[in-house]
Order: structure tokens, then sequence, then C-alpha cells
């Protein structure tokens, strides 16, 4: 069924409640006379654990990539202990097909801000570092007026409504990154963010624990902030009605796909953009209906289902009905539900290219750290690069396919998920449309046998 | 070469007298951010932006000025600089043209936008024109996958753009 109202999108028009074309920035003014900062309001007489326990009992998932339950990651802090404690918001927003977070810096960032100050709240933390990617420039401007605004009537600062937190006036700061989707990556956030090169950190200490400037921090996704002033304001159980839930008689710890989620589409279809439905909507839904189908002349072969580290789906497999929820990964054998943001790819695109447009983007932006993530997505690269020119041979499929499972397979071998990512998006490729490859190495063949 | 720090050879790092980083920026910049980050080394991204805003580009004394001022080792801040694709350690043109070039915009046929460019300025990806006017770049994801092809023209999105679109873009630079 059709998600009958927006939530994410109440103050952003959005087919089909809207047309994208009249989208507008929400002004502190406009967005207070639609429910705006009522949840902060409610949260200030609430005690910290309570917020946390509403959020915890929303079982609101991450909507970064990973999925990881905000309530929880908000619960591993350890107790105030004098000194200060950081919030990072991730806008970081570098993964390829992914365009969701931008909307709402641009055009409601206060919905993203009264997410920030109720995080701020409930995990007693004093400063926020707004980490924005650097090539987002007129997002940045909107949301440094906002930041202003928030200022200006009392959000945060000296005089803010919040009182003191931590024993400290709470603020919120822009920071601006510089061009490396590595950044996107917590740990190598936090590195960005003291002035380093953008690293990842090997883990444990979790930033919970020791995260920027060695203080407990918490780190999370723009769209997943922007979600818990509904959570507050209506409860959990108005934020649980919608997505999809755990099947009948599965126990509490299976983790479940609640609420709505923002879908970008991109590619070559009738209506592209960011969209918003309940999680567990199907996959060929989200294209027909609100992405208008494909555009005249073309036909779909696959999709990256939520940017390019997930994997692909092919067009069958959707057609069996793939459903897009946090089990996407279980049950289609890809990474996981990622961003969202969807990319159609039609019959005209080799997948070869695809492959190597992803093994160039991964050797690109591997930091460099560990040896077969820098080595494996530049080989990878290579070969891809050589096969697509029609120079492949038989044996390189096997060693693709090697070299993808050897970076990625391996758990605890990388620092962080970049060359996770690389495997996943290259053995689902190579895996899920073999005759393509088969027929670029043979030079004898032609014909696809997908 | 960004990476000699010192003359040597027939290499000569360009110095000159009048700082990069004068008085007034300094106070400037230190009012708006010192006090948001609990160390100074955190103020090497901002303090890159500003330079970069300034003059283009990061010449080698505006680093080492810049790692004075926010108390680290020069080449702390060189290491930092050289990590992010957004910063510029030799001269670039007085515009920038940034194509995309990830999934979305490949499909949306990028390659004729990029070949476009290409003709129109006669430079590679990654070369500046002779008369130092613009500079042009491949870059991934660039966040506009919505309007695929889209490319960076300064500080602005161009999103849809067709080949015949590019050469209208270029002549609107100045």
């Amino acid at each position: 069924m059709p998600l009958d109202a927006p939530v994410l999108f109440k103050r952003v028009p959005t087919a089909p409640w809207g047309s994208a074309n009249e989208r507008i920035y929400v002004d502190y003014d406009d967005y207070v006379a639609q429910d705006g900062y009522a949840a902060l309001d409610k949260a200030v007489g609430m005690s910290p654990q309570d917020v946390v326990a509403e959020v915890k009992s929303a079982e609101l998932r991450g909507r970064g990539g990973a999925g990881f339950p905000a309530g929880m990651k908000w619960s591993f802090l350890p107790p105030p202990d004098g000194g200060p404690r950081y919030l990072c918001i991730n806008a970081d927003e570098s993964e390829p097909a992914t365009f969701k977070d931008q909307i709402l810096i641009q055009f409601d960032p206060h919905s993203v801000i009264e997410g920030i100050a109720l995080c701020m709240l409930a995990c007693e933390l004093d400063t926020a570092y707004f980490y924005i990617r650097g090539e987002y420039h007129h997002h940045r401007e909107a949301f440094e007026r906002a930041i202003a605004e928030a200022y200006d009537r009392g959000v945060f600062g000296e005089n803010s409504r919040m009182g003191k937190i931590n024993d400290r006036a709470p603020n919120l700061y822009l920071h601006r990154g510089a061009g490396a989707y590595i950044c996107g990556e917590e740990t190598a956030l936090i590195e960005s963010l003291e002035g380093k090169r953008g690293w990842p950190r090997i883990k444990p200490p979790f930033p919970a624990v020791a995260g920027a400037f060695a203080r407990p921090t918490i780190i999370n996704n723009v769209e997943t902030l922007a979600n818990v002033p509904h959570v507050i304001l209506h409860g959990a159980d108005a934020w649980k009605a919608r997505g999809k839930g755990r099947p009948d008689g599965a126990p509490p710890q299976v983790p479940a796909s609640f609420g709505t989620k923002l879908i970008g589409i991109s590619g070559p279809v009738r209506r592209p953009g960011v969209y918003e439905e309940e999680l567990g909507v199907k996959l060929t839904d989200v294209i027909e209906r609100l992405g208008g189908g494909p555009a005249p002349g073309e036909r779909i072969k696959a999709y990256f289902h939520g940017g390019i580290s997930m994997g692909v789906i092919s067009q069958d497999e959707a057609e069996q009905g793939v459903e897009l929820d946090f089990d996407i990964g279980k049950k289609w054998n890809n990474l996981g539900l990622g961003t969202a943001c969807i990319t159609v790819i039609p019959q005209r695109t080799s997948m070869v290219s695809m492959a190597r447009n992803c093994a160039r983007f991964y050797s690109h932006e591997s930091c460099g750290q560990c040896t077969h993530c820098r080595e494996g997505s530049n080989w990878i690269y290579k070969m891809l690069s050589r096969i697509e020119a029609g120079d492949g041979a038989t044996r390189d499929l096997d060693m693709l396919l090697e070299l993808a499972t050897s970076m990625g397979s391996m758990p605890g071998h990388n620092i962080c998920g970049l060359s996770d990512g690389t495997n996943w998006a290259i053995r689902t490729i190579v895996n899920k449309f073999f005759g393509e490859f088969e027929a670029a190495v043979t030079s004898k063949r032609t014909v696809s046998l997908v | 070469m960004a990476w000699i720090t010192k003359n040597s050879g027939s290499t000569q790092i360009e110095r000159r007298d009048e700082p990069y980083l004068s008085d007034e920026v300094k106070d400037a910049f230190n009012k708006r951010y010192a006090h948001r980050y609990p160390s100074r080394a955190a103020l090497a991204l901002p303090i890159l932006h500003e330079i970069q805003h300034h003059h283009g580009w990061l010449p080698f004394q505006a680093i080492e000025e810049a790692a004075a001022f926010i108390e680290v080792e020069p080449s702390v801040l060189l290491d930092t600089a050289t990590f992010y694709e957004e910063f510029f350690l030799e001269p670039r043109g007085k515009h920038t043209v940034w194509v995309c070039q990830s999934v979305s915009c490949e499909i949306m046929n990028e390659g004729k936008i990029t070949e476009a460019v290409r003709e129109k300025l006669g430079i590679e990806p990654g070369e500046t024109t002779d008369d130092g006017r613009v500079t042009f770049m491949k870059v991934e994801c660039i966040g506009a996958c919505g309007g695929a092809p889209c490319a960076l023209v300064n500080e602005t999105l161009h999103e849809n753009l067709s080949p015949d679109d590019v050469a209208g873009v270029l002549d609107a630079l100045e």
C-alpha cells in the first residue's frame, strides 16, 4: 500500500503530494508553523534516559547504510565524567548514486537541526559538528543560514532553551570536508575533523568511548537524525505503524524495518528524483509508481539499489519481488539496503563498463592504509579496463572473483568497510551477469548469454 | 612539485615577501573558527579552505604560514592537504569545471559531455587551458544523480546537461 502521508518530507513538496519544482527553503518560522521544534520542547521536559528509551523502542535504524539501531548506539555512551562529549553528523554523502540527504539539508534543514538538538539532549552531548562534503556548496549556505536562525531563536548557544548540557552551552558548528569519499566512514570523519588525513581508525576503541578529540562521540547520518523529531513527538508506536515489522511469531530480537525511507531514483526513468516510501516497498513498484517507469525506448537490465557498494539486483530478481527493507541483503545475496538510492541500469549499458566504473571509484577513493584494498581495487580496475577494451581472457574472470572475494570476505582484515564494498559491487555484478563478462573475454562470442 | 619543500637542484620554491595570511585574515579567521574546536590542529581544513578561497590554490609558503598559525609542523599540514582531492597544490585556472563520472552520469552519457568539454577547451581532464582561464577535472559522484549527467562549474551545479549545452556554459564564464 502506498504511503498515505509524507513523514520526513512533510515540508518538502514531493510527488505524489506535490511537485519538486515547488521546493523552497523552509525557514525557522515556517518550520515552527508546521509542528517544528515541538518535539524539542517536549523532550526538554523529559529525562535524557526517557528520550533514548523512546528512540530505542521505536527501533529506528540508521539511514546511512549500515542500518545500526540508533537508540542502541546512543546507549553505548559512558556516563558523563565532566569532560566534553561530541556529536558528529555525517553529511558526507559521497556514495555514488546517493543524493537523498542533500534535499533535507537544502530545503528542510531545521528538521535535521531539531534531530541534532534532540540527540544532544538525549545523550548529553555539548558540541555537534555537521560534517558536510566539500562539493555541496549551496547546501552548505542553506545549512549555515539555518544554524544562524537556530542560534538567534535560542536553540543553541548561551541562551539555549535546552539550558546547559553536560554543564556547557550546546553548540552546533558546520565543518566542511574537502572531497574524500572515505570521510563518510565514521572514524575517518573524526580524523578529518581533527585536521588529519581521512584515515579510518582501528576499532576498538569505538567512537562512543574515544571518538573525536579522544572523547565520547556519537556519529549519525542526516536522515536518521531528521527522523528523531517525529519519533519523539508522536511516540514509538506511531513510528512503528509504518514500514515492515518482523514476521508473525518472530521474537523481538529479530531486527525489523520500521518507518519510512527516502528513496532516490536516478538513471533512465521518466521522473528521477528523491521520494519517500515505507520500508518494505517493492522495488518494481518504486520504479513504476514513483519513477514513472523506464524512459521512452529504454529497457531495464539491473539496479544498484543502495549505492554501488551494496551490489546489484537484476531485473529478473526485481520481478520476483525484491522489497526495499533491511533484509534485502540476506534474501537477494548482496550487502544490504545501503542508502536506498536506486540507479537504474538500462539494457544498452554494458555491465563490464559498470563494474569498471565501480572499480575505478574504489581504487581512486581507497585511503591506502590496507594493502589488499589499495592494491586490489587498482588491480581489479586495470583488469576490467583490459577486459572492456577487448583484451581479456577467461582466466581473468576467475582472477577477478578471487581478488574481490579476498578483498572483502575476510572479517578483521580491513580497517574499514571500503574493501567490502568493492567486493560486493564487483562480485555481484560479475556473478549475476557472468554471461556478459564471458562474452567480453571470448572474442568469437559476441552475444551476451544473459 | 608540491612535495618539494625546499630549493633542490633546479627546482625553486616560489616565495614572496608579502605574507599570504595577513593579520586581518588571521584575526577574522580566529574570531570565526578558533572557539569551535578544542585543538588548534583541527583548524587545518578550515584554514586550507580559506587560503584556497583567496588564492585559488595552496602555495607552499601559504601552507608554511598556516602551519605556524595553527601550531603544527608544515609537514603535518602538507600531509593533510595532499589527502583531499579538493585542495590544489599547483596553480589552477581562474575557473574550474568538474564533470561527474560516476555510475548514474556514465549511464546518462557523461562520455559525450566530457568529449564536448575536451573539444571546446582543447585540453584533457586534469589540465588547464594555456591562457590560465579554465581547469578541467573529472570527479566522482557529486550528489546530484537525479539530474545526471551533471557538472560543477566553480560552485554552481549544472544538471541534465546535453553536449550542446556545454559551449554555452563555458562561454558564460568570464
